[in-house]
């Protein structure tokens, strides 16, 4: 099969997109990872850069809904072509809510206290670090058009579920030891709460790419981890 | 309105244009009351094959036609079938519009009156402003019905010409890119009066327009090098055609 398109300017235009996604994807991976880290060293310095960062992926998602109009009004694409444009959609939209919720998570740093227990960061620091593999493999997964993968990561999202479940626990007996904790806890519940969001934002672009490359709507219930009640 | 009455079947239809062969072994059930496209690069053959179902290739002689064309489950090619009777069931439009040159009304009621359709003048008077409001194009042809047919601008010829067809009542529209010729109202009309049509007739189109082709029809047949390589649903076709030959071709990767 012929991979290029006769129009060179289409294909540029395609490629171009793919390119933006791809740098959008990787500025998102390290806004999760840089507000993870702030958040399990109780970092305040590092938020302040990680929050104005976060301009920058809501920059790109301006910029890719300018490439997908231009892309609709000139091209009319078909398709394929008309199924990457639309994945391309949807996976911006996902990629600048997880920025958010970095960003929203650097936010919460500030009134941390500096002695927070080590079991509690901890299960914070698993559940943040599953989260940041589970966006990393779904990039992957874009990038090398693996069904495969996408798949592993919708499934993934029961083990992000797990453990959103078992950090809650922690939040909440740090909160039942002292009254005082009870401000903290509010916000580390958003800590949480958050990654478990990023989580399923991850688990919608794992549902894009499978239908970018099988033209189809992945079927079926996605395995779900435990209920986390607060 | 939707009904899964197979209204065409072709059965191994080989077309031959002297030692040229243009069609091969091509299969294909047309739904009644549905509009089908047929896409394909120019010399494909779905015009061929169009032609094939109200037998316009008659009148070539080098043409010679092997295989089955079924309307209604008869086979249309038989002795008994008399082809005149055929196309007042099976009406055509062409990519240039071609109206008599007769008035507007003539054009209108020349097929009725040879094929005895109208009593009267009356009756005739009422079956011109029916196909004309048909054709969405009543409104601005009502006071000038004696000028002619070749007045009108090209979208309105168009539109007469799509009224001409529907006169005599046919089963089925055959339309051979319609709106090549058009500017985009003169297309939008036709469009929309394809939409309203097709709760009442059986519409063939070959378009060279993809976005065309999604708009209009229900299923989507693409042909290559007379072969019919893919035929489906639209949004089938438009969204993941299973063939890759297909896929390069709305897609524009030809090789």
């Amino acid at each position: 099969m012929p991979d290029t398109h006769i129009v060179k300017s289409y294909e540029e235009e395609l490629q171009l997109l793919h390119d933006s996604l791809i740098q959008m994807g990787s500025l998102t991976e390290t806004q999760v990872s840089d507000s993870l880290e702030a958040v399990i060293k109780v970092d305040k310095e590092s938020t302040e850069k990680i929050i104005k960062s976060d301009e920058k992926v809501n920059k790109f998602r301006t910029k890719i809904d300018t490439q997908i109009m231009n892309l609709l009004v000139k091209r009319a694409p078909m398709a394929i072509d008309l199924r990457s444009t639309i994945s391309a959609l949807k996976i911006s939209q996902d990629l600048e809510r997880i920025g958010d919720l970095a960003k929203s998570n650097a936010r919460k740093v500030e009134p941390l206290p500096l002695d927070l227990p080590e079991s509690l960061l901890q299960s914070l620091k698993r559940l943040g670090l599953l989260v940041q593999k589970q966006l990393k493999d779904v990039l992957d997964s874009y990038v090398t058009k693996s069904v495969d993968k996408s798949l592993a990561v919708w499934k993934g999202d029961e083990k992000v579920d797990d453990l959103t479940h078992f950090a809650m626990n922690e939040v909440m007996d740090f909160l039942s030891k002292d009254k005082k904790n009870l401000a903290f806890s509010t916000h580390l519940i958003f800590v949480t709460k958050n990654l478990e969001r990023a989580g399923d934002h991850i688990t919608n672009i794992a549902e894009s790419v499978y239908y970018l490359i099988k033209g189809d709507y992945l079927k079926g219930h996605r395995p779900k981890g435990k209920e986390t009640q607060v | 309105m939707k009904s899964n009455k197979i209204k065409i079947s072709s059965k191994n239809l080989n077309v031959y244009y002297g030692q040229k062969q243009a069609l091969f072994d091509v299969n294909l059930d047309l739904h009644e009351k549905e509009v089908t496209a047929l896409i394909g690069p120019s010399g494909c053959g779905k015009s061929t094959f169009i032609r094939c179902i109200n037998r316009m290739n008659d009148v070539i002689d080098i043409c010679k036609v092997e295989g089955t064309i079924k309307i209604d489950e008869v086979d249309i090619n038989s002795k008994k079938i008399d082809v005149v009777q055929l196309r007042e069931k099976v009406g055509m439009v062409f990519q240039k519009p071609n109206p008599f040159p007769k008035s507007i009304y003539d054009n209108i009621a020349y097929a009725p009156t040879i094929h005895g359709i109208a009593q009267n003048k009356n009756d005739m008077d009422q079956l011109v402003e029916n196909c004309l409001k048909k054709a969405a194009l009543w409104n601005e042809v009502k006071d000038r019905l004696n000028e002619p047919g070749t007045s009108l601008s090209g979208g309105q010829q168009q539109r007469l010409c799509i009224a001409r067809a529907i006169s005599v009542n046919p089963e089925v529209i055959l339309m051979d890119e319609p709106c090549s010729a058009l500017d985009p109202i003169a297309t939008a009309k036709i469009e929309e009066l394809i939409d309203e049509l097709r709760g009442t007739y059986t519409i063939v189109i070959v378009t060279h327009s993809m976005a065309q082709a999604v708009r209009v029809s229900q299923k989507t047949g693409f042909f290559h090098l007379g072969k019919l390589i893919e035929f489906g649903t639209t949004e089938k076709i438009f969204k993941n055609p299973s063939n890759n030959m297909t896929q390069d071709y709305i897609t524009g990767r030809f090789g």
